[in-house]
């Protein structure tokens, strides 16, 4: 789905300090990242690339005098579908330069089903009464690795942010996130690009590796990814953090690896990778001292050993076969499995891959789960379901679908500040997220931001907790799919939920297909 | 005063056993291990010590390795020394497929041959075959060196980002983005000094040297 020529930009020239002194103030003409600003030879703005704008709204943000407006021109959608102006564009871009469209973010738009057609049902009369919200107890912990680990993880949330890899992300992000975590006891992800030095003391709440008082309480976790490009991971870097992930895929590019070029590998990024300056950091798509699942079954074992047997071992997947994936995974060993959703986010990735490649998050949940209940590991390997989580309803309704928690990695850089341009690849992120440029990364503050994500975080339990408690239940873990409805048939087809209304699955799911 | 090392025999010991014995035994002392051949991933992270494996070994023998010198006495399973960052891995036979991948530090020697797929994703190691190598050697090499004694297969450095490979043998074929170049006195002396430092017979005037043929092998567009 291409964006272009579906927002309308105006430009109020009363308001406008460039239009009354021509010279001043372009902040529209800097902060936009696709030049739909420009300014003319006498130094006066001008929206000179109608068409590029992605809706993202930063302009409008950082304007001063409040001058711009964008408006969302969508009939097209209705009037000229499926040759939209986006169409045409993307065609034209591909006939001049031989390029395939490349961006960041994650899915947008199009029919990819989400949780939106999936109700809460309450609690009256024929289920346990509901919990008083502000008297009661919730109880919304999730233990990861309690019976194969002798320093097991206990999220306070059921929450965790995914790998978003340093490189991808800045330095000043990766900071935010770890602090994010020590505030509010959950746990944050290294991703697949090294670990920056402060993040794991960060995490666990201290300002200082030799410190012994927490500066941020409870305290949280930090978890090392061991990935398919292997970047800057040592024994040292395997002991980093509280937990090791092994990655096998992504939502938003599965089965693509990893691609950070070698104009972006820094002196910093490849002292933290442990290569040259310069040169093209691409993860392979699959591991090379990986074949078969006998091979992924001894590399948990040999990252149980070289932690001492002491750290949970975590696995992340795609969005593929949910069921057969999350089986083999479990049965690699594993005490807990993030799977994406095709929902999922990247930091740069094919537009046709982010768009178009795998199963939706709502889909992928219930086999997921099915695939643990079936070798009766339901609720003992944790199951983080992630790809495009926004909320605690999202975060509620992927628990009763048979998660034990949820990963939010696009909502957690929107709480940073993002407004979703998707140029995240291109290195010049306004607010200092995806970028490496300094000027770009000054703006980001960890403290602040890192308090911005914890509220984040404590709003969204707080809406989980007022959900678990109107629907009859204290505890978590005790949500189920008898808690939601689906509302159209396409969701109930997909999902096995019961149809609102009809208060059953579809027959083919009674009929026990699927389950 | 010098005396035996201590002997671990790993015979019937699970992965968990036989590595907690083994580190025990490295705080005080070098140690052999035998029997231990059906572990795989023993002698995973060690930062020092010494240790010798009689005879074959399993699977992922000296992943992540950030500093001990590991002699096997027989073959080496798959993936041999997996990931070393630091230390020295000593193969006196062969060693099955995707041997020394992902290595970012210090030496492997296979005196044998190894299988395909052999120091794929080398960044910085230096990795020594004293026989032949299978295809796909050195696969997406970012830095280091390695060197074949003997022949190499299909698609030998291909995608070589970085780094140097040096071959006395023949190569079946060469994959993208390599250039033959050829080798001056100090990569001769250099071969000449490894080939000397592991006990290995040949001519280092014969060796051939492949380098990178772009610095950006990828999206040149």
């Amino acid at each position: 789905m291409s964006t272009v020529g579906a927002f309308c930009v105006t430009l109020n020239e009363n308001q406008c300090i460039n239009s009354r002194m021509p010279g001043k103030c372009a902040t529209c003409v800097e902060m936009c990242p696709y030049g739909v600003y420009g300014l003319n030879e006498d130094n006066e703005v001008r929206i000179q690339n109608y068409n590029a704008c992605v809706g993202c709204r930063i302009c409008a943000e950082f304007c001063p005098e409040n001058a711009i407006r964008i408006n969302p021109a969508e009939s097209e959608l209705v009037s000229r579908y499926p040759w939209t102006l986006g169409t045409i564009e993307e065609i034209h871009h591909k006939a001049l330069t031989g390029g395939y469209g490349m961006r960041g973010f994650g899915t947008m738009g199009g029919p990819t089903p989400h949780f939106d057609t999936i109700v809460v049902v309450p609690s009256q009369l024929a289920s346990p009464a509901p919990r008083d919200k502000y008297r009661e107890e919730c109880n919304m912990e999730v233990v990861i690795g309690e019976e194969t680990c002798e320093k097991p993880i206990r999220l306070r949330y059921p929450f965790i942010f995914p790998a978003m890899s340093y490189g991808a992300l800045s330095r000043e992000a990766k900071l935010a996130l770890a602090i994010a975590v020590a505030k509010t006891g959950i746990m944050t992800n290294t991703g697949e690009g090294g670990v920056v030095e402060e993040e794991p003391y960060y995490a666990n709440g201290y300002e200082r590796p030799d410190r012994k008082r927490k500066i941020w309480e409870p305290g949280g976790y930090l978890v090392v990814q061991w990935s398919t490009g292997r970047w800057g991971v040592s024994a040292d870097y395997v002991n980093a953090g509280d937990a090791v992930e092994v990655k096998i895929g992504q939502g938003a590019k599965p089965g693509m690896g990893g691609h950070l070029l070698g104009d972006k590998v820094t002196e910093e990024i490849a002292a933290i990778r442990g290569i040259p300056v310069g040169s093209d950091a691409l993860s392979p798509c699959r591991y090379y001292d990986v074949v078969g699942p006998e091979d992924i079954k001894k590399q948990v074992e040999l990252l149980r050993d070289i932690t001492n047997y002491e750290k949970p071992i975590l696995m992340k997947l795609g969005p593929s076969r949910p069921y057969e994936d999350v089986k083999a995974a479990a049965l690699a060993g594993v005490d807990a499995i993030s799977i994406d959703g095709l929902v999922g986010g990247t930091g740069c990735s094919p537009e046709v891959v982010t768009q178009g490649v795998g199963i939706p998050t709502i889909a992928v949940i219930g086999p997921a789960a099915r695939a643990l209940k079936d070798l009766g590991l339901h609720r003992k390997v944790k199951l983080f379901a992630l790809g495009g989580m926004r909320n605690g309803l999202d975060a509620y309704k992927a628990m009763a679908m048979g998660a034990d928690g949820v990963g939010f990695g696009t909502a957690a850089e929107i709480a940073m500040g993002c407004r979703g341009c998707m140029a995240c690849h291109q290195g010049n992120c306004p607010y200092g997220i995806t970028s490496q440029n300094p000027k770009m990364r000054e703006r980001l503050d960890p403290e602040e931001i890192g308090q911005r994500l914890a509220n984040f975080i404590n709003a969204s339990a707080e809406e989980v907790k007022i959900l678990t408690m109107l629907s009859g239940h204290s505890d978590i873990k005790e949500l189920s799919e008898e808690d939601l409805r689906a509302l159209d048939v396409n969701t109930a087809a997909i999902t096995g939920l019961k149809l609102v209304g009809y208060e059953r699955p579809l027959p083919w799911w009674e009929n026990g297909h699927g389950k | 005063m010098a005396h035996a090392p201590s002997v671990l025999d790993a015979k019937g010991k699970d992965l968990k056993a036989a590595s907690t014995a083994l580190k025990a035994m490295l705080a005080e002392d070098s140690a052999v291990v035998k029997n231990a051949a059906h572990l795989h991933g023993l002698c995973g992270g060690l930062k020092s010590g010494e240790i010798t494996i009689q005879g074959d070994s399993g699977d992922y023998l000296g992943v992540v390795n950030s500093g001990a010198s590991i002699k096997i006495t027989g073959n080496a399973g798959k993936y041999v020394a997996d990931n070393m960052t630091a230390g020295t891995v000593i193969v006196e036979g062969n060693a099955d497929f995707g041997a020394a991948q992902y290595c970012y530090g210090g030496t492997v020697v296979i005196k044998g041959s190894a299988g395909d797929f052999t120091a794929t994703m080398n960044k910085g190691a230096t990795i020594i075959i004293g026989g032949d190598v299978g295809d796909e050697a050195a696969t997406y090499m970012v830095a280091g060196d390695v060197v074949v004694v003997g022949n190499a297969g299909e698609n030998l450095g291909n995608y070589l980002i970085r780094g140097n490979i040096y071959v006395g043998g023949e190569w079946a074929s060469l994959g993208h983005n390599c250039a033959v170049v050829d080798a001056e006195s100090g990569d001769i002396r250099m071969v000449e000094n490894w080939l000397q430092e592991f006990g290995l017979n040949a001519d280092a005037k014969a060796f051939r040297k492949i380098t990178p043929l772009s610095d950006k092998p990828f999206y040149s567009h």
